[in-house]
């Protein structure tokens, strides 16, 4: 049954799509009302920072990662067999 | 009187069990029952401790086997807690020695956390180390038995950097009770102490031990590993260093570490050992800050972290067990067998981001905010960061390649009840804890003037999570995870093996080999002509008074034997074993 209705999901997966975006942009619309008891710092300040902060992270994040990986701690499996 | 007896300390059970459990090899059902029963049994006992009990003078020495408060208590409550459900995901272990090394690591843990003065907490220590190794043995791989002596070797290293602190602190202060340290008379040994503690709770470059072997544990043994030896180490942390600034620092980098490498790696299990770095690094930030908001979100942490990524270990696990891959590269596609086991990881997963209603939610934050509230806007940036590579490589990556992505055409089914019913236990508490946090709150060492759920909070994550999913959308194709593994700083000690070796080997060797051949040339006739001066003396003198004894030696040899079966293991087994019985017999008297 589960198995069922995840491939009923994934055969959907346009109509998910379009939920997620509708999600993200009801997530910045959230921030707008959201009441600020005591903002930690200036990036508290502003309406849709986290949103920013996560995107960037996110890729920020991938691009050093997967970079460092490649360029340099990226060995052959059996590496310490050698 | 009842202060003495042993069994008020919840140890006992688990040690008292592992003694037994061989002696029932045949009663199957029976073992299990105690399997279950024994941490049931501690779950309850911990209610009724006393505040001190076990005080007993040994050798000069004060050895207070237990001493209760506030923070001693909501780790007990989650240690056996997670020994129920660890013994409920394992009932189907088929190795009465996989069981024993459990219970007896799960008492290790326990005895740490008990422990009054720094000698008790000690021997407990090296019961935790020397159990533990064999949840590594048990998978009987090369590479397993290969990464359980590296594991042993460096926590032996680590428990002896701990004993040293230990001794030089008796010598400078002449007092081994385990307590607070202040921040400004802190001395060297005190130092020493704290990278012993350190290197348990994996902070880097210390930290490599952790995800070299966990992944290499056997199933059920890495359920256990990831919930004990790294949190019980954060607890002698709270207990002995609070407001250090080092643990603060080094605790954000840990944080931003592990999420780096859970990024990148393949192996399911290897990702989220990456992880528990990562996560334990709020819990020695929170350490580092000291105030009690922080020391309240790090026992916070340690409870709900120990119920999801047991929950993660426990679904990587089932997929182990039931295909007989982890790696990422080799999976995918197993939505349509293994649904159930995908629910429960995905609960893990949402619960280790911190998504609203589950126990990430009000527990992470509470570092951050306490962070936020001692002005450390940096420490608050760090580790806000890495919640962001947390659900991308936890929350996201991880379900994501192991049950969609290509199909890899492994076919498999979700794993027996039991597997599921620990899941299920793991994944229930997830939710409970978010939806009621007053129940862990309560917990807690200090009063919580904390509210997780403000209408700011909400949007901040809601946003975090939204737009981190966005960013895996948009780069999933880079992500495709990578039959390759990645270097980490155990390469010093696992490349400088081999060149220890090649020294051995070759110059050394050689040298060895030149005064082999000096010795035979020259020493060989000068010994031969003592050793006949030798044996006349021997056979007209001697011989006669030893002979006797000589036949017993020979005799007690061969019985001897008989015992040596030439693995270490075994020895390293036998080894525990006596001491438990030592330490039972040492409280008894």
């Amino acid at each position: 049954m589960m198995a069922r209705l995840f491939t009923y999901l994934r055969d959907h997966s346009q109509v998910l799509k379009w939920l997620f975006y509708v999600f993200l942009a009801l997530a910045i619309a959230f921030d707008f009302f959201a009441e600020r008891h005591q903002p930690h710092f200036w990036g508290d300040g502003i309406v849709g920072f986290w949103s920013m902060f996560g995107i960037l992270g996110c890729l920020g994040m991938i691009i050093l990662c997967k970079g460092l990986s490649h360029v340099w701690l990226m060995k052959d499996e059996d590496y310490y067999d050698k | 009187m009842i202060n003495n007896s042993i069994f008020i300390h919840p140890a006992t059970y688990f040690i008292l069990g592992a003694v037994l459990l061989p002696f029932l090899k045949r009663f199957k059902l029976l073992q299990k029952i105690i399997m279950i029963i024994i941490p049931l049994l501690a779950f309850y006992q911990i209610n009724y401790l006393p505040d001190t009990f076990g005080v007993c003078e040994y050798m000069g020495f004060k050895l207070i086997f237990g001493k209760v408060d506030k923070l001693t208590y909501v780790f007990l409550h989650v240690f056996t807690l997670m020994a129920v459900i660890g013994n409920v995901y394992g009932l189907h272990v088929k190795e009465t020695g996989q069981r024993m090394a459990g219970l007896l690591y799960v008492a290790g843990s326990l005895g740490v956390t008990l422990a009054g003065d720094y000698l008790t907490l000690f021997i407990f220590w090296e019961l935790m180390a020397f159990a533990s190794v064999f949840l590594v043995w048990y998978r009987k791989k090369k590479q397993s038995i290969q990464a359980g002596y590296r594991y042993l070797l460096v926590h032996t290293a680590g428990g002896l950097i701990l004993l040293g602190g230990i001794f030089l602190r008796y010598q400078n202060i002449h007092d081994l009770s385990f307590t607070q340290i202040a921040v400004n008379g802190a001395t060297f040994a005190d130092y020493l102490i704290m990278i012993g503690f350190m290197l348990n709770a994996a902070v880097p470059p210390i930290h490599a031990w952790l995800p070299d072997a966990y992944p290499e544990a056997t199933v059920t043994g890495a359920v256990f590993m990831c919930a004990f030896t790294t949190k019980t180490a954060v607890y002698v942390l709270a207990r002995a260093f609070p407001g250090f600034e080092a643990l603060a620092i080094l605790g954000a980098i840990m944080t931003l570490y592990g999420v780096g490498y859970a990024v990148i790696e393949n192996d399911a299990r290897r990702i989220l050992a990456y992880h528990i770095v990562s996560q334990v690094g709020y819990m020695v930030c929170g350490i580092g800050i000291g105030t009690a908001m922080a020391i309240n979100g790090t026992c916070a942490h340690a409870y709900a972290h120990i119920l999801y990524k047991a929950l993660l270990f426990m679904g990587a696990g089932a997929v182990l067990e039931m295909t007989g891959r982890s790696k990422l590269s080799e999976l995918g596609g197993l939505y349509k067998y293994m649904p159930l086991t995908l629910i429960f990881t995905v609960i893990g997963g949402i619960s280790i981001s911190g998504f609203p209603f589950t126990s990430g939610f009000i527990s992470k934050s509470m570092i951050i905010a306490a962070a936020g509230e001692h002005h450390r806007l940096g420490l608050m940036i760090m580790m806000t960061l890495a919640a962001v590579g947390t659900f991308l490589s936890v929350g996201i990556k991880l379900p994501y390649f192991i049950w969609f992505g290509k199909d890899s055409g492994v076919k498999a089914q979700d794993p027996p009840w039991n597997m599921l019913l620990g899941m299920f236990i793991a994944g229930f508490m997830c939710f409970f804890l978010g939806v009621y946090p007053e129940y862990l709150y309560r917990m807690l060492p200090y009063d919580v003037a904390y509210h997780p759920y403000t209408m700011y909070h909400l949007s901040e994550t809601l946003q975090i999570l939204g737009f981190t999913g966005l960013g895996f959308y948009f780069m999933v194709k880079y992500l495709k995870p990578e039959a390759h593994a990645n270097l980490d700083v155990d390469w010093f000690y696992r490349k400088g093996a081999l060149v220890f070796m090649w020294l051995a080997s070759k110059p050394i060797g050689i040298a060895n080999e030149w005064v082999g051949n000096v010795y035979k040339t020259v020493g060989l006739r000068f010994t031969m002509a003592v050793a006949k001066a030798l044996s006349w003396f021997d056979w007209e003198g001697i011989d006669w008074v030893i002979d006797g004894s000589a036949r017993g030696v020979v005799n007690g040899g061969d019985q001897m034997r008989g015992f040596q079966t030439g693995k270490v293991q075994h020895y390293i087994g036998g080894a525990v074993v006596v001491l438990s019985i030592v330490l039972i017999v040492v409280v008894l008297l």
